[in-house]
């Protein structure tokens, strides 16, 4: 449902994806890994137009993004998007944060909005902080919030952007239960991430990307029980050592 | 006692107060909507938008306000052929001069919240113009406080150059009550207490406004 064809994002001078072609099927868990400079994050941000490709075509179930301003914010709504530092609006409160698209966008009165963010706010386990303003929240509850904000309008697919790199180690473990539950039910994902235990688990499909370049790809036990490459020989080496 | 120019003074620096008060107001309401819009230009995507923004901030930055005064009073006048009542000058001068600085404040505050906001915002579909509504802009109206006060101050200080075109304001005031009376020393400090009893509570408030936000 998600194809980039020939993709390339050059900043400036700097090339940061050359040519990729990707490819994600609807119900797929595709986790990104690699080096950090590799281009995983600035892969994913060009999925959802927050980046504009230099060169080559995205297309979610086939409509293009190299389209006008309104329909590529029409086609943004139905990707949902989590950022590594959150960005929850720390002026509104944990259930405007999550109504206010759903209200905008959608044109949700106030009460089916509200609703929505309820029964999300419960299943990421948080029905307590509801009218609370972010800053008392912890980084994974923060996360958390982050994950309903974008399920509130009931993405098509999953964007997860290096979703626990800022949590302290002992919050990893609430986000990525709350992802593991999204997986269960069929959630379509694309994650950039640094936690191998995660892709192992539960990928369908893990990509190694280097120097903007997809290197390597295939099934979690191909990639990290036999990679072919040096290069993701090497990465993995050096990952797995720290952990 | 009674007839201490002190005293004597009080009721015409009064009646300037609220001629100073009127015009800071009504000019910085103004000023306000026209700094929005310049400040809002100058971040446009749009390069006339951005040009036409940054000649108005750069001529009137660089420029004295009295010479925008006269400008607008004398020179205008002459220009529409018509009389332009002093009151409204002022105002008009306020506004146009105060709008720069705020133009410049609105632009500051803007690019101060963090872009992670912004693509928080569009990721969720909201269009440009909502994301700065709902998103951005409410956040940096919070950081645009202070030195609104600030300009606030300025402005209200500035208003005392109107005396220049007669416009009956604080100074104006007191130069009318020594011009008959001979006691300056007595009328300026007056006077003068006049302005910093409404500066000083302002700064000393718009200082603890500051330290709230940073607080946070």
């Amino acid at each position: 449902m998600i194809r980039t064809r020939d993709l390339c994002k050059r900043f400036g001078e700097l090339t940061v994806l050359r040519n990729i072609d990707l490819e994600v099927h609807p119900g797929e868990v595709v986790c990104i890994i690699g080096p950090s400079g590799s281009g995983k994050s600035t892969l994913l941000r060009c999925l959802n137009g927050l980046e504009t490709a230099t060169g080559g075509e995205v297309t979610i179930d086939g409509d293009s993004l190299n389209t006008t301003e309104a329909k590529i914010n029409q086609l943004r709504a139905r990707l949902g998007m989590v950022f590594q530092h959150f960005n929850l609006f720390p002026h509104l409160s944990v259930l405007e944060n999550i109504t206010l698209a759903p209200r905008n966008v959608q044109g949700k009165t106030r009460a089916e909005a509200a609703a929505i963010a309820e029964r999300l706010l419960e299943k990421v386990g948080l029905s307590d902080k509801a009218h609370v303003r972010p800053n008392l929240l912890s980084g994974g509850q923060k996360q958390r919030v982050a994950i309903a904000r974008a399920l509130a309008m009931r993405p098509e697919a999953m964007l997860f952007d290096e979703p626990t790199s800022a949590l302290d180690p002992e919050l990893v473990g609430e986000v990525l239960a709350v992802m593991e539950d999204l997986v269960k039910e069929g959630m379509t994902m694309v994650v950039v991430t640094h936690e191998m235990g995660f892709a192992r688990r539960v990928g369908s499909r893990v990509l190694f990307m280097d120097e903007g370049r997809i290197l390597e790809e295939g099934t979690p036990e191909q990639l990290f029980d036999h990679p072919a490459h040096p290069r993701t020989r090497a990465f993995l080496g050096n990952v797995l050592r720290m952990s | 006692m009674m007839d201490s120019p002190y005293i004597e003074v009080l009721p015409f620096l009064f009646r300037g107060l609220g001629w100073t008060l009127l015009i800071t107001f009504t000019g910085l309401l103004f000023g306000f909507g026209l700094g929005t819009a310049a400040g809002l230009a100058r971040l446009s995507r749009k390069g006339f938008c951005r040009g036409l923004a940054t000649v108005y901030v750069e001529v009137i930055r660089g420029t004295p306000i009295l010479a925008q005064l006269l400008f607008v009073y004398f020179g205008l006048s002459e220009l529409l052929s018509m009389n332009i009542h002093k009151l409204a000058a002022a105002i008009l001068a306020i506004a146009v001069n105060s709008g720069a600085y705020i133009a410049e404040i609105v632009r500051g505050a803007v690019q101060s919240i963090d872009v992670g906001q912004r693509e928080a915002g569009r990721s969720l579909g909201l269009s440009r113009s909502q994301t700065m509504r709902y998103v951005i802009w409410p956040q940096a109206l919070r950081r645009m406080i202070p030195p609104l006060g600030n300009q606030f101050i300025i402005s209200l200080k500035d208003t005392s150059l109107f005396s220049v075109i007669a416009v009956g304001e604080i100074l104006y005031q007191a130069r009318q009550y020594y011009q008959s009376t001979f006691a300056p020393f007595e009328a300026l400090t007056m006077a003068c207490l006049l302005y910093l009893l409404i500066t000083i509570p302002s700064s000393v408030y718009l200082r603890r406004v500051e330290q709230r936000l940073e607080g946070k």
